[in-house]
Formats: structure tokens, sequence, C-alpha cells
């Protein structure tokens, strides 16, 4: 009835990466537990794996989230060598644990990639991707001098095209998930947003530049169309974004004209 | 009438024909000149929509701002979870809509308890907002031909909500978030992620700083500037169960509480009528889902008391459709505190249905035998989605289970029209203070409120105090930060060393059932004392049976949680003490003692007619009441029916 | 303009774009060299390899456009080579610490994820083809027959069908890939397109294979074909 579970309950091993900090060496630490409720999400399992090594006098396991309903973005584990685990368009905090048998191993591990340094276990630094945003991922207007919200007609398409590209929380996975730790799904996704508005069109081309610009600084990986970060979105973000992300850098490119300021 | 407005609640409302009052207001603030904006610096606290909006509006007039947020991207503050849209007076589909009918509902569905002239103020710039939002690229809603779509929300008669799908709250913040990156781009906003902050900083009496902990390196940080605004968000937290993130605290609001603002009817909480219940004792956090579903569901539970049968066996004439039964002409679309009321009313009375009893089933058989699965799976084909993530259980064969939970706080820091609180440079925005919702917000009206106060009203307020206050240079070597910092480390040290043997966690599981049970959907005087007790005792064992896993000088989730369960403890003292005196029943405040003989809230406008101001007088000392009385020029006393 | 180009290419997306575009010549450039292979099966009459050698004697006409063609398609292999190289060395240092347990989701293929060792592996195909023919003094004495006799060695013939194996295998992820990284995609085509990849691929590795496979298996020294 109320939910699958009726009052069973799990055994499970948890496999865990455990770092103290940035600096530090990690490895995988192994732990039990015995009273997984099948209604359980995926963190209120850790929920409680935390309060029993605290009790202990050990030291609980550090992971990002907030908003536990999947919009916010900061949920971040890989699950099983999967970012988000094996659930698709599901966040980690999303995540049930009726989707595992009794007795079920499970191995959580952070982010990886150069440009996400673990900070504390599965807490790992996602600032690259503010950093991309600040370097172009906007449209350039002023509290207040903008122009009836009805004087821009968008056509509908674009309109519901640029909320799927929108829809991006931002949570990394895409990176996480490529084989190349590429973090072009992200930059895609920002870039279909804005420049499939009319609004956002005007400075597509410095955007693009900017944008991308600012993801090589950061060290992400170079995409070769593996598409496993589409897979991983939670958001179900499209590689088409990425498309046309290589297609308005192009165009960008053969269209900026020479800078004439002094060397 | 109520008594006389403290003389230390100074509103600043100007006088004069209420349209004409906001431009009055502009007009009468110094102006602070263009070349001296950037000698200048904002401290804004907190990254949701007030604090985003505010710090990048600031950073374009050219002031210099230093922004700052727990979580790791700005993106993330909890305003990213708002679903259903946000409300302006367009008037688009020409449905009789204006500004003084947004105006009305607001101050009226906020049950006569917020200031006419902010909430005029709101209605104003409600449509800049729109505007703003377009410009920035949030993919609103569209028609076919381009326009802006609405919807109606809540229960209002007109449609006057904006939305873009069931994100809205994600796709106006990312908007505010895109401008305040634009500004870090260009250096003109300093961004502090993961750094909570511990302490304000006063300096002669004016805001001039923030003690932060680096959430990373467990460092503390001293930040100068020359004013503070905070946009911290809501305490719903303090009920442990809410549908609020899980980082929502009020330690930033309780702090400068601390410090000297006070505190304006904290006991004004709102509980969301559609949440999924319950499921377990490890619950940790509650999902809301968007009351939209009312406009199709129909919401009841067995007629006779403790029926186990599933739903599908219960016959027609077995069930009871008790909003339908009591509020006839409202019917499943009573506002969102009436129809909390009820769930719980039949939960209590044994009705309630699932493993707990502690829900209502909201069904959509109805509404699909009528209009066909498909058009029910495109209007609410995601919310359905998310409901069986959660549950397991596919509401197109079976009925929803829901229950009502915390979700929203009109109560927070007394702020005079020009949100400036009762320390002179500390500002407040959004849901961190007392706000224009009066005792109850009606649905899509945060959203605006929020973005209102960050990119319309501070702005223009703020330069007001530059201008017009003498600031003496007070960098972060003045003796009052070193004195707050050492507070601060002291507190995290006496954290630390407590030793005891229980969690953080199960003091704040115990506050929040504690809170829920007698300072939630019903209060009355008995319960509000045994929970007045209960916290102090709770408080007492607190710093005497703590456990804190970890060190300070580290990324510590648990110290976090710590920090804020223990001014959780503090605070909700002060809203049971408002709640206590606040013997009529308003808005989101049900004082049992007040109410019809058919179970409706009574106002008591003789006595209450007033925003309640609490100054602090040391922890568990009895704070002190300042009242600012309420007048209504514009909007008639009368009391809110649904039947 | 040398700056620019520079800086274009020095970033993500450029090396991307030069990838693709690369990739789409020599494609093109297979295609041009499948064509005239296939001369090879046309019956000459008198002369056995008469139309190929015809072919492959048509192309010193081109005087010295012959040899600039010639450096324009090495550069084109060692351009392509020596990014895919670069790209691949950047993206192993673009995750220093690996998985302890990696599970794909099933987007990435046996293609997608080899292209490093199938183009290494043609980038040695090629130095042994280059001295095969084009640098072989039997082949520019008679063609046809010279290609005939070295593809009838059993040795020879199965590592050139193994190759034209790893050709497919190249091909069926670049094909496909080449028009994403050029931004050729749309959500009505992109099916048929990556079906249309694997297609190409087949194309080619079958069409190359039929050469070793003919002339190891029905090819007589002696006989006309
Ligand atoms: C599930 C849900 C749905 C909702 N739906 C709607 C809706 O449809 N329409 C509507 O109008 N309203 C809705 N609301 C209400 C609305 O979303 C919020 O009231 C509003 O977004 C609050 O915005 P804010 O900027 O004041 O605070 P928040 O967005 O909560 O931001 C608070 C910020 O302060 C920071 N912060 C907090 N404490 C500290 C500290 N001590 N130190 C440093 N930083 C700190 C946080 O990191 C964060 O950045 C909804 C609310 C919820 C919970
Ligand atoms: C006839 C010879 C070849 C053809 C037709 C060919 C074709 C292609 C094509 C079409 C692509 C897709 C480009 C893209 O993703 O944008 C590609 C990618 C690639 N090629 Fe080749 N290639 C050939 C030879 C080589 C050689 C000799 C190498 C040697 C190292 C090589 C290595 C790669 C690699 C590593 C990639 C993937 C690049 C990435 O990560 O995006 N290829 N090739
Ligand atoms: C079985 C299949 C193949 C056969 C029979 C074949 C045959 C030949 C012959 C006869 C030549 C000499 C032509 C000349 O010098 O005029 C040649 C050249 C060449 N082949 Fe192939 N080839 C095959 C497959 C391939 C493949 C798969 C590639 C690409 C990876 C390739 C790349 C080249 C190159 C680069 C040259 C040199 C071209 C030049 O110098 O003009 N060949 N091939
Ligand atoms: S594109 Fe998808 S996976 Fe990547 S950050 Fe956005 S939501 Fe996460
Ligand atoms: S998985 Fe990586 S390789 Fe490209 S298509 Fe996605 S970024
Ligand atoms: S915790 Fe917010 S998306 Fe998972």
């Amino acid at each position: 009835m109320s939910g699958s579970g009726g009052g069973k309950t799990m055994r499970i091993t948890l496999k865990i990466w455990r770092q103290a900090s940035r600096d530090a060496g990690g490895q995988i630490a192994t732990y039990h537990l015995d009273e997984v409720s099948p209604d359980m999400s995926f963190l209120e399992m850790l929920d409680v794996l935390n309060e029993k090594l605290i009790e202990a006098g050990g030291d609980p396991v550090a992971f990002d989230h907030d908003c536990r309903e999947g919009i916010c973005g900061a949920c971040s584990q890989v699950i099983d060598g999967q970012a988000h685990g094996p659930e698709r368009s599901t966040t980690v905090c999303q995540l049930h644990m009726r989707h595992y048998s009794d007795g079920a191993t499970i191995y959580v591990e952070p982010w990886r990639a150069r440009a996400f340094p673990v900070l504390k276990d599965l807490v790992v630094d996602r600032g690259a991707l503010d950093r991309i945003q600040a370097a172009g991922g906007f449209i350039s207007v002023h509290t207040g001098s903008v122009p009836e919200a009805s004087a821009i007609l968008v056509q509908k398409e674009d309109s519901d095209r640029a909320m799927d590209a929108a829809a991006c929380i931002g949570c990394g996975a895409c990176v996480a998930a490529c084989p190349n730790s590429a973090a072009m799904l992200f930059v895609g996704a920002k870039l279909a947003h804005l420049s499939l508005l009319p609004q956002g069109a005007v400075e597509r081309d410095r955007r693009v530049l900017a944008m991308v610009r600012a993801m090589d600084a950061e060290g992400f990986g170079i995409c070769s169309n593996h598409y496993e970060c589409e897979a991983a979105c939670p958001k179900e973000i499209s590689v088409e974004t990425i498309a046309r992300m290589n297609r308005q850098y192009l165009a960008a490119l053969l269209r900026e004209r020479p800078s004439r300021a002094p060397a | 009438m109520a008594a006389e407005t403290s003389p230390r609640l100074v509103s600043r409302c100007p006088a004069g024909p209420i349209a004409a009052r906001w431009d009055k207001r502009r007009f009468e603030l110094k102006l602070v000149n263009p070349a001296n904006k950037r000698r200048f610096r904002a401290i804004v606290v907190g990254t949701g929509l007030a604090g985003s909006s505010a710090a990048a509006s600031l950073a374009e007039l050219g002031y210099e701002v230093t922004a700052i947020c727990i979580s790791d991207s700005p993106r993330r503050a909890h305003s990213i979870a708002a679903q259903g849209g946000i409300n302006a007076a367009k008037n688009y589909p020409n449905d009789g809509d204006s500004i003084f009918r947004l105006f009305y509902d607001t101050v009226k569905g906020g049950d006569f308890r917020a200031r006419e002239s902010n909430v005029y103020r709101l209605a104003q710039v409600s449509n800049n907002i729109i505007d703003q939002c377009a410009a920035q690229g949030v993919p609103f809603a569209r028609e076919y031909g381009g326009v802006l779509a609405n919807r109606s929300f809540g229960g209002a008669q007109v449609s006057r909500t904006f939305y873009a799908r069931g994100q809205t709250g994600q796709q106006l913040l990312l908007g505010a978030y895109s401008a305040m990156m634009r500004q870090v781009g260009l250096g003109k906003v300093k961004l502090l992620p993961r750094r909570e902050m511990l302490d304000l900083v006063l300096v002669d009496g004016v805001a001039r700083g923030v003690i932060l902990r680096n959430l990373v390196t467990g460092e503390y940080e001293r930040h100068a500037g020359d004013a503070v605004l905070l946009g911290t968000g809501g305490y719903s937290n303090v009920f442990y169960l809410s549908t609020n993130a899980k980082a929502c605290n009020v330690t930033a609001a309780w702090r400068a509480h601390k410090k000297g603002a006070f505190f304006a009817n904290p006991c004004f909480t709102q509980i969301h009528p559609t949440c999924i219940p319950v499921s377990g004792e490890y619950q940790s956090k509650l999902t809301l889902m968007s009351e939209s579903l009312r406009n199709d569901g129909r919401v009841w539970v067995p007629k006779k008391a403790g029926d186990r049968r599933p739903a599908a066996e219960i016959p027609e004439e077995e069930r009871d459709y008790y909003l339908e039964r009591r509020y006839p002409s409202f019917g499943n679309l009573v506002p969102r505190d009436v129809a909390s009321r009820a769930a719980k009313e039949r939960c209590d009375a044994g009705f309630g249905v699932g493993a707990t009893g502690l829900a209502v089933y909201l069904d959509f058989r109805d509404a699909i035998q009528r209009d066909g699965e498909a058009v029910i799976r495109d209007k609410y084909g995601n919310l359905f989605q998310m409901y069986e993530k959660i549950t397991a259980e596919d509401p197109y064969r079976v009925p929803m289970r829901i229950y009502p939970a915390v979700h929203y706080t009109m109560g927070g820091l007394w702020v005079d029209y020009d949100l400036e609180t009762t320390i002179p440079g500390l500002f407040a925005l959004g849901e961190c203070n007392f706000s224009d919702h009066g005792a109850n917000r009606l649905g899509a009206s945060a959203l605006m409120q929020g973005l209102a106060d960050g990119y319309f009203v501070v702005p223009c307020t703020i330069g007001g105090h530059f201008a017009g206050r003498k600031l003496a240079k007070a960098g972060t070597d003045h003796p009052a930060f070193a004195e707050a910092e050492r507070e601060a480390r002291e507190r995290t040290a006496r954290l630390l060393a407590i030793g005891g043997r229980r969690t953080v966690d199960s003091f704040h599981r115990e506050l929040g059932r504690t809170m829920w049970d007698h300072c939630g959907m019903g209060r009355n005087e008995k319960g509000l004392r045994t929970a007045k007790a209960r916290i102090r005792a709770l408080r007492g064992e607190y710093w005497e049976n703590l456990k804190v896993a970890g060190k300070a000088e580290e990324l510590n989730q648990n110290l976090e949680h710590a920090g804020r369960v223990a001014d959780f403890l503090e605070f909700a003292e002060v809203m049971v003490d408002d709640a206590l005196h606040r013997t009529e029943s308003c808005g989101g405040h049900f004082r049992e003692e007040s109410q019809t003989e058919e179970g409706e809230a009574r106002r008591d406008d003789q006595n209450f007619c007033y925003v309640a101001a609490w100054e602090h007088r040391g922890v568990g000392e009895p704070g002190t009441l300042h009242k600012e009385t309420l007048a209504f020029e514009h909007v008639p006393l009368t009391q809110r029916s649904y039947k | 303009m040398l700056r620019w180009i520079a800086s274009a290419l020095d970033s993500s997306v450029g090396k991307k774009i030069l990838m693709g575009l690369t990739g789409i010549l020599l494609v093109l450039f297979l295609l041009e060299h499948l064509a005239g292979n296939l001369f090879l099966y046309v019956p000459g009459g008198e002369e056995a390899f008469g139309p190929f050698d015809a072919y492959v004697d048509f192309f010193p006409r081109f005087g010295p456009l012959l040899p600039v063609a010639e450096v324009a398609l090495g550069l084109l292999f060692a351009v392509h080579a020596l990014y895919a190289i670069r790209i691949t060395l950047a993206n192993r240092e673009a995750r220093p610490t690996k998985y302890v347990v990696r599970n794909d989701r099933g987007a990435k293929t046996i293609g997608s994820a080899s292209m490093i060792l199938t183009g290494l592996a043609l980038l040695a195909f090629l130095v042994v083809h280059l001295l095969d023919f084009r640098f072989d003094a039997g082949f520019h004495g008679d063609h046809g027959r010279t290609v005939a006799a070295k593809l009838a060695r059993p040795g020879r013939a199965l590592f050139y069908l193994a190759i034209m194996a790893v050709l497919g295998v190249h091909l069926s992820h670049g094909a496909q890939s080449a028009l994403q990284s050029l931004g050729i995609h749309h959500p009505r085509w992109t099916r048929f397109l990556r079906g249309l990849g694997i297609a190409v691929a087949v194309f080619f590795a079958v069409g190359f294979a039929s050469f070793p496979i003919y002339y190891l298996f029905f090819w007589t020294a002696g006989g006309a074909h």
C-alpha cells in the first residue's frame, strides 16, 4: 500500500570513496547497513550511515546535497560507475533504495575530473562551471533598461527549445560521465538556451567565443562525441546543444573581425 | 483599536495617494554621486532571487559588491525549487486585472497583516520584473503568437501568473544569477561561495561587515563594507521536515536579531496542502507538488474512521469529499491554509489513509474519466512522474496520498519601507524579511517579492543610506571585527567541546516534531506552553549532550548543521512566544481558541491589527514586543470566507 | 591571420572542428581511392590490368600539381593524426584519478572508445601500404599486376583484411561524429545520420576488403584477373 516497502528492510554493503581533504590521498572504505528501507532515498540511506558513524565516534561521509528534489544540482555521486546512479533522468537525491536488492554492494565515488578537484569524500569543487558562466553565460541587460516583455515576440517552438536547454541544473554529471571529462553539454546547453531566444541572439558570437575560452582554461577534456553525457544528464539535455555550439563557434570564428585595439 | 506604534518602528512609508508613494519616496531619498558609487561596498548575504538580483543591480549601478552563499554555486539557492509561477499585473489576458487588483488580492490574501504601502509598491513593480526577466532570457511560456502566456494560480480569479514550465523559480533564479555572474566577470561582484555568515559586525551602531566561516577550510573570514543586505531565505526548517532545502536556516537572521534587528511576526508560517506524505522515520525532507493539482484532483478520505481498504475498494458512497462538503462554493480550491487545516482535522479524527494514517487522497479518477488520461498526462505528467519516483505508486491508477507540509515563512526581520531593519545599514530582502505577505502568502507572490526587493527597491533605497549617513572608515582591523570573530570561534569551539552522546540530527528532529505538534497548523495556549518548556529543556540538553563529529578546521557538514540547530533552538522560543501572544487566528496562524462555530478562523482586528516586532533581550529571556499598527485605507477590513 | 588560426585551433571546439573537417576530407579521399582501385576489376581485354594502369598513369599528367596534391594529402593525414593524438593525451590528463568502478550507459560504442587505437593502426598500415605501392619500384613498373600479386600473398592479404575491419570500426564512429563535430545535427535526421555513418563504414570496409579477398582466393597469377 503505502510505498512498496511494507516493512521489509534490506542489507546493503557500501564501498565509499573517503578522502580527508583536497590534498590528501583517498581510498575506498566499506560499510554495512542492516536496516535499509526500500522507501528511503539514496541520500536518506547515507544519512542513516552518517548517524551511525557519528554515534560511533567516526567521521561522517561528506556529500553535497540541498533541495533533495532534483532541481538544485548539488548532489553529485557516481554510483556503481554511473553519474547519479542507475536510473535515467534521475538525480542521486531522487534515487530510491527500492531499485536495489537485498544484499547489494554499491560503490559510491565523487565526480572525477581535473577541473572538479575533490574537497572531501564525495564533495568536489565545481566552481569551474560558475567561472564559465561569468565569462559569457548571460544576456547583457541592465536592470531597468529593458523593453516591455511582450515587445519581443518569441516563437513558441524557440521558447520551448530554449526551455529544454535551460532546464540544466548545473550538476556536472555530464562531465563526470564523459569518458573525456568534457563540459561541452553544460556549455552547449547554456549557449543553446540563450541563443535560441531573440534577446540572446544579439551577442551570440561573443558569448560562444568567451565561454569556450573559459571552459578550456578550466582544464576540461575535449568532446569526441561519446554521448555518455546525454545519457547521464538528469534533465535529458540533448547533445544537439553541442552540435549547435560547434556550429556557432565556427560561424563566430569566421565572422570575427580582427581587433583594432593596439597590440 | 490596537496599541500605538512603537517609536522604535519608523516605517518611513510616505504619505499621500497610494499610487504616488513609491515615486515620492524615491524622490525624497538622497542620491549617490555616480563617481562616488564605487567607493561604497555592499555585502549581500544570500544569492537566492533576492540576493542575486540585488547584487547584480547594485553592481550595475557602480557599487562594489561582495556576494556570499552557503552552496558551492550561487545558482543553487533554494529559490531554484519554486515550481508554480510569478504574479504580475500585466493584464495581458484582458480579464480585469490591474495593479490595484493585485494589491487588493495580496493584502486580503495576507489576512490584513501587511503594510498597504509596501504591497502597493510590490504590485507596481511586478510588471517591471516580468520585463526584466524576459529580457534576461527567462524562457517564459509563450502563446503561438509569440506573446507571453498566463495561467490562473492558487485560486486567483484572474490569470496573472507567468511561468516557465514547472520550473519558474529555477528560471528566474538563473536569470538573476546570470546577471550577477556577468558582474562577477566584470570584477564588480566578489563572489564567496561555500561560506556561512556567522555574525554581523556593527561599528558605531551601523552594520559594517560580517564574519564568515569558510566551509571548505573552516577558516574565519572578516568582510567589511558600508551596508549589509540579508537575502538569506526562510526558516521553515525549524520544523525539521519542510519543503525547504536542507541548508535553509535562520542563522544569519537570528544573529542579526541578536545584534539588534527586530524579528517580526515569527509565528506566521505557511503550510502547503499538497505535499508527499512522510514514509518513515528516516524521512529527511518533504516534497511539494504544485497546487495546480487541486484544479482537477478531488480530495477525500473514507467515511469510516480507520478504514484500511485500498482506495479502489471503497465505494463512492463511503467516500467523504470533505472540502466539497464543507466549502461548497470553493470546493477543492480553497486557500492553502484552509485546505491544510481541513486535512489535519480529518487525520487527527482518525480518517487518514496510508500506512501512517497521516495522509488524505487526491484522486484523479473522475478527471481521467471526464477528460481522458492523455489530457491529464499533458497537464500534470511531470508531477505524476515525480510522485511515482518517490512513492512507487502510479497516480493514474491509485489516488495520490497527500499531506500538508511547512513551506514558507511570512515572518522575518522587521524592515521599514526602505527594507532597512532596525539596525542602520542592515537591509533584509526576500523571504528573510517579514515582507509583504502578512499572515498568509498567496501562490506565486514570493518570487515576485524577492525580485521586487532585489531588482527595484533596494538599489534605490540603499542610496539613502550611503548618501544620507556619515560613514566613518571601518576596515576589518576595527576591534568590532575581532570581537565578533572571537565570539563566532568560541561558539564553534564550544559546540565541538560538548562531547555528549546525541547527534545534531536527533535534536533537530525532536525540535521539529515539537514545533509541528504545537506550533504548526493549529495552535493553542496549552500546546504552546508545552512547546516552550520542551524547547528550553531541549536547548539545555543540546549544550550538554551534543555530539559533533570532526574538527573546526575542515569541511565539516555536521558542525555546520550543529550551528544552525543551535540557532533554531533559540529562535523557536521567540516563535512560540509570538504565537502565544497572538490570541487571534489569522492567515497561517490558527489559534484554536479563536474560531467560529463552524471551526473557521476568527481574526481579531480590534486587538491584533499590528505587526509584532520582537527585540532580543538575551537567550531564554522574554523579548520585548514592539507593535507597528497597520492601517487599511484602501482595502476594507473584512473576514475571509470560502463557504 | 596566423595568430587567429592558431588560437582558434588551440581551443577545444576548434580542435573538434578540425578533426571533423580532416576526417571528412579523408573519407572523400577514400572515396576517390576506392573508385580508382575499382579499375582493378574492370576487364581490360588484351592488357589484363589495362584500365587500372591507365588510371594510375593518368596522374602524372597533372604535372607539378601532383606532388602538391600528395603533400596536401600527407598533411591531411598528419594533421588528423597529430590532433587525434593531442586530443587523446589532453583527455587523459583531464581525469588524473580514474574511477574505481566504471559503468557506461551504452551510449559509448566500440568505435568511439577505440578511435585512437584504430587510428594508430591505420597509421601503421599506411607505412606498410606506402612501401607496398607508392614507394615500390615494382609497382611503378607494372601497377595492376603488382597490386594483385602482393594481395595474393596470404600474409599480406590477411593484414589488409584486418586493417579494413579496423577502418570500418574507425568510421563506424567517425563518420557520424564528424557531422556532429561540424554542427550538423537535427532531431529528425539524427537517427538517419547515425545509421548512415554505419553504412559508410561498412561500405568502405567491404569495398576495400574485396581486393585482398579477390586476389587471395579467386585470382591466379597467370589469369586475366
Ligand atoms: C518547494 C517550494 C516551491 C515554491 N513555489 C513558489 C512559487 O511557485 N511561487 C512563488 O512565488 N514562491 C514559491 N515558493 C517560495 C519562494 O520560492 C521563496 O520564498 C523565495 O524563492 C525565497 O527567495 P530568497 O531569495 O528570499 O531566499 P533563498 O532562495 O532561500 O536564498 C537564500 C540564500 O541565502 C543563503 N544563506 C542562507 N543562510 C546563510 C548564511 N547563514 N550565510 C550565508 N548565506 C546564507 C543561501 O545559501 C541562499 O543563497 C516556493 C518555495 C518552496 C520551498
Ligand atoms: C583513412 C584514414 C582515416 C579516416 C578516413 C579517418 C576518419 C575520421 C573521422 C571521420 C573522424 C571523426 C572526426 C570527429 O569526430 O569530428 C575521425 C576521428 C578520429 N581519428 Fe581518424 N581517420 C583516419 C585516420 C586516422 C589516423 C591515421 C589516426 C591516427 C592516430 C586517426 C585517429 C582518429 C582519432 C583519435 C579520432 C577521434 C578524434 C576525437 O576524439 O574527436 N584517424 N577519423
Ligand atoms: C585493399 C585496399 C587498398 C588497395 C588495393 C590500395 C591500393 C593502393 C595503390 C595501388 C596505391 C598506389 C597508387 C599510386 O601511387 O598512384 C595506393 C596508394 C595509397 N593508398 Fe591505398 N589501397 C588500399 C587501401 C588503402 C587505405 C584503407 C588507405 C587509407 C588509410 C590507403 C591510403 C593510401 C595512400 C595515402 C596512398 C598514397 C597516395 C598517393 O601517394 O597519391 N589505401 N593504394
Ligand atoms: S547538462 Fe545535464 S548533466 Fe550537465 S550540468 Fe546540466 S543538468 Fe547536469
Ligand atoms: S560524453 Fe563526452 S565526448 Fe562529448 S558527447 Fe558527451 S561530452
Ligand atoms: S539535492 Fe538538489 S538536485 Fe539533488
